[in-house]
């Protein structure tokens, strides 16, 4: 039994660590199916009514999207560059390198926030028992495109905040652990965080970018 | 310092994406704006996949895992937009 596995299943560290990231994989392709299904209605619903779904588009703050997105990327960077210096390791670049992610994830959900808020002040959230007014063609269908809106960035959102919440987990208990578990633990959340990121890739233009 | 050169190429490539597609959106293409759209994503997710998350470095199984899951979305929305399109509607 080699010290440097934390689990006895494992004869090396090289394998622990290749158990480690299959197992991220498998469950990043897990996720794909629930965002992939949710996708799907949103896909056909858009096929079949378009122009309400377009109407509906154009009241996101395109600004605040674009916004969002290159915050996401930088983070998936902040991310890379802790896996990088973590593997190296380089513990303490690898621990601010980490809390820079969670800041940036922190500001993409206050930004997301903001978003909320204002299409709630707009009243076009149709979610939590809010008002609905929907000026233009086809309120009803429009209504839709909001409702799956709502559901799909939220549930983005929970995945991000869970991120954020496992990274600082990660940085209170890796305090003492030994470098290469420590390296495992980077690596398995850096699978995850760059997963919600692809998703959010994909997000973005499919509910922002429908015919500007 | 190569891997921190590729971080940095993978990033710029990712912003030039999203301007890239932010932009498209302004310019009627007819018809073929959110096709393009979804090819920068594929593109985008390509980027991450391959130079964030190693995949191309990191052996056959998670390939597989995510041939797999390519797998069983191609099934999901092939069979739904089969139906929807070509079904009796």
């Amino acid at each position: 039994m080699s010290a440097s596995t934390q689990s006895v299943a494992f004869d090396t560290p090289a394998r622990e660590k290749a158990a480690d990231a299959f197992g991220m994989w498998v469950f990043a392709g897990s996720e794909a199916m629930l965002f992939g299904a949710i996708m799907l209605v949103f896909f056909v619903a858009r096929v079949s009514y378009g122009p309400a779904f377009a109407a509906a588009s154009k009241h996101l703050s395109l600004t605040l999207g674009a916004v969002n997105t290159a915050v996401l990327i930088t983070s998936s960077l902040t991310m890379a560059l802790a896996h990088f210096h973590a593997d190296a390791g380089r513990w303490r670049a690898a621990v601010w390198t980490l809390m820079a992610t969670a800041l940036l994830g922190a500001v993409f959900l206050v930004i997301k926030g903001t978003e909320y808020a204002m299409e709630f002040h707009e009243g076009i959230a149709p979610v939590l028992g809010a008002p609905f007014a929907f000026s233009g063609p086809d309120p009803v269908h429009a209504a839709f495109f909001f409702s799956l809106y709502f559901a799909m960035t939220a549930l983005h959102g929970l995945h991000l905040t869970c991120g954020i919440l496992v990274i600082v987990g990660l940085l209170a208990l890796s305090r003492g652990a030994d470098p290469s578990s420590r390296a495992r633990r980077v690596q398995a959340v850096g699978l995850y965080w760059h997963f919600v990121d692809i998703v959010w890739v994909f997000l973005f233009p499919v509910l922002y970018l429908i015919n500007r | 310092m190569s891997e921190i050169r590729k971080l940095a190429v993978a990033y710029a490539a990712l912003l030039l994406l999203l301007v890239l597609t932010v932009g498209s959106s302004f310019i009627d293409l007819g018809g073929f704006n959110s096709g393009l759209n979804l090819a920068i994503a594929a593109a985008k997710a390509a980027i991450i996949a391959v130079l964030f998350m190693h995949l191309a470095a990191a052996g056959t199984l998670p390939r597989l895992a995510v041939a797999a899951a390519g797998l069983w979305l191609a099934i999901l929305f092939g069979l739904t937009l089969a139906g929807q399109w070509g079904g009796a509607s």
